[in-house]
């Protein structure tokens, strides 16, 4: 791994470390919050009613939050390591969510084959045959294994099979 | 009836074709899931999962727990001839294996290593044949207090034994808690964190969370530490080794190594919480600690390698025992097994082995047959896995997202799920990036509805007291276990941190 120094000040490895612990404690905040608002803590019959778990959940989760991030920053380091191929992983995840965005409105088979061919483009540089018989032989596969042995759900999108 | 009529019963199942057929697929599936590196046993259940609805769920759990099981199996040949465990639980592996093949010992290695796991997985089974059918017995005097002590001790084992930060294991857990909360209180019928949508009334779905954490989360991370540009450049070339079978001195040196594996194993599964990894990094510095000569150890030690690799086979058996007694998963990977047994309409627990013995006792029947098909494919069929070992992370990782994608939709066709299995995704990248617990995320999701129900009935029981704990001899017992296994929790942590 390589390291990244910052000087006087805090990483960016760092800073989303504290970003996301903050990220949850937003999230345990908003959580307890409804728990003391909406949820009763003894239901009609007055037993521990809907809201009593989620308090003591939400309580619980927003101190060990506030603790962590307390003790995160206090220990920040200055410099903290960051992978070299993080790219490859943002690029990954990039495409995962195209993948799923198109995921019905063109359907399973075409949208896994865009997919495969975008990702394999991406991350096999320099196969093109090898790389266009995987887009299209493994998602038909996949395809034919869902949609016809385990007659599992797929989006048939705009241009439906035949089959 | 006696164990060996339901043992007999259990075969009558499981020697069914198509059973047979079933544990097959699972075991290759679970040896293919196994040598693919950062993918462990509960990634591979979960994304596996939707392939058997079409399956009756006898045959389904009999394969999926074949995944779980064979999983084990495969992850150490990556161990041994690439240097790079298959998952956490044959890290172990690494120390001992790695140098043996090295030295021209990777056939021996690989056989030993195969024998080996085949003696901890059956010992594994042999032990849970026993003592499941005594738990169950029991565990029917348990009620809610002893339920929720025992979620407890297994979520905090699991915080403590996993070794990094113990605040965000915790942090991991509550959310799990909290995400477990979503959806229609069962006691009062008033929704909780709905926000009024109709796909969220039945609370979170497990398997896309299951999916995006160990699936999609762990592909990302291995992406980010650069697995796909490292490829299998590294392997050993077994092939060209003058022997292939270990000598006679290699079984009689290492006897005792596998049976005090095995059964440190088994005693180490059978604690929710603990697992496999724990048990097969105990058993390997048990080994080091009394053997005469230690130090060969780590420099290709064959009782190294050999005791790992029975302990965390009867680990995975062991955590078994409360699954199909107790209803409480002790892992990520049981929990998402428990998922698929709800999911089949099987409620494992106390009364699951009386009330379905011929699904409980073929399910047993099947772990032997499952662990003999295993010796055999991890002797025999070491090339075809080679091969595998071969495709590189970069074909693999795409293709593992199409399975993902199209197993998540495939469960009820909804792309919100599908889309929530993206967002657990990323979070469990981060998760993992930042020394967070997916594992007990999960563990804490699937459990969380019965801690809160066997809390709140504990406290309507003692009319709020929390002394109910304290007053009833069996949660005292449950209590101590607990004090017990987080005090050799902790220990091991120090030992840990002075040995770094």
């Amino acid at each position: 791994m390589q390291t990244t120094n910052c000087p006087g000040g805090v990483s960016a490895g760092g800073a989303m470390r504290a970003g996301f612990i903050l990220a949850i404690l937003f999230f345990a905040a908003y959580y307890t919050y409804i728990a003391f608002a909406e949820l009763n803590y003894l239901s009609s019959a007055g037993r521990l009613g809907p809201g009593f778990f989620p308090r003591i959940i939400g309580v619980s989760l927003v101190a060990l939050c506030a603790l962590s991030l307390y003790i995160d920053l206090k220990h920040l380091p200055a410099a903290e390591a960051v992978a070299p191929a993080w790219r490859s992983a943002a690029v990954l995840a990039l495409l995962s969510g195209v993948f799923i965005a198109l995921f019905e409105p063109l359907g399973g088979l075409a949208s896994m084959i865009v997919f495969m061919a975008a990702a394999l483009w991406i991350l096999n540089p320099g196969r093109a045959l090898q790389n266009a018989l995987i887009a299209v032989l493994l998602p038909l596969g996949i395809y034919l294994v869902f949609q016809l042995w385990l007659n599992a759900a797929m989006p048939r999108g705009m241009f439906p099979l035949p089959f | 009836m006696d164990i060996f009529s339901n043992l007999i019963l259990g075969l009558s199942v499981a020697i069914s074709p198509i059973n047979l057929a079933y544990l097959f697929i699972g075991v290759m599936l679970g040896m293919f899931v196994g040598i693919i590196p950062g993918f462990g046993p509960a990634a591979g259940i979960a994304i596996l999962l939707p392939i058997t609805f079409g399956m009756d769920p006898t045959g389904a759990v009999i394969m999926l727990s074949a995944i779980y099981y064979g999983s084990m199996y495969g992850g150490t040949i990556t161990s041994i001839l690439l240097n790079t465990p298959g998952d956490s639980a044959t890290v172990a592996s690494t120390f001992d294996g790695y140098p043996l093949a090295q030295q021209g010992r990777a056939g021996p290695a690989l056989v030993m290593q195969a024998v080996a796991s085949f003696f901890g997985g059956t010992v594994g089974v042999i032990l849970i044949t026993v003592l499941a059918p005594l738990f169950a017995q029991v565990t029917r005097s348990f009620g809610p207090p002893e339920f929720f002590l025992l979620v407890m001790m297994g979520l905090m084992t699991l915080i403590v034994m996993i070794g990094g930060n113990w605040r965000y294991g915790a942090i991991s857990a509550l959310i799990g808690f909290a995400l477990g909360t979503v959806g229609v209180d069962l006691e009062t019928g008033q929704s909780r964190f709905t926000f009024q949508s109709a796909e969220m009334i039945g609370g979170i779905d497990f398997i896309p969370i299951a999916i995006g954490l160990f699936g999609l989360g762990e592909l990302y991370y291995a992406f980010y530490n650069g697995l796909h540009l490292s490829g299998s450049g590294g392997i050993v070339q077994y092939q060209k080794e003058k022997r292939f079978w270990p000598e006679l001195r290699d079984f009689v040196e290492t006897k005792f190594s596998m049976l005090r594996g095995a059964v440190l194993g088994f005693c180490i599964g059978v604690i929710p919480g603990a697992g496999a990894t724990i048990a097969s990094l105990m058993s390997y510095s048990v080994e080091k600690s009394i053997s005469k000569t230690p130090e060969r150890f780590g420099k290709g030690a064959m009782e190294g390698l050999v005791g790992p690799e029975a302990a965390n086979n009867a680990a995975s058996s062991g955590a078994m025992v409360p699954l199909l007694s107790l209803g409480i998963p002790g892992s990520a990977s049981t929990a998402v097994l428990l998922a698929a047994f709800l999911m089949w309409g099987l409620t494992p627990g106390p009364l699951l082995m009386a009330q379905k013995p011929e699904f409980a006792w073929g399910l047993i029947a099947s772990m032997y047959l499952g662990n003999v098909a295993l010796l055999g494919l991890n002797i025999f069929a070491i090339p075809l896995f080679v091969q595998m070992i071969k495709v590189p992370y970069r074909i693999l990782g795409p293709a593992v997202i199409l399975i993902c994608t199209i197993g998540t939709y495939s469960v009820n066709g909804s792309i919100i799920e599908t889309w929530l299995m993206f967002a657990a995704g990323l979070v469990g990248f981060f998760m993992k990036l930042y020394g967070y617990s997916p594992a007990a995320l999960v563990l804490a999701l699937v459990l969380g509805p019965l801690a809160e129900q066997s809390l709140r009935q504990t406290l309507t029981i003692s009319r709020g007291s929390f002394g109910i704990f304290l007053e009833r001899p069996t949660s005292l017992w449950i209590l101590g276990v607990t004090a017990a296994v987080l005090a050799a929790g902790l220990l091991l942590r120090r030992g840990r941190r002075e040995e770094d």
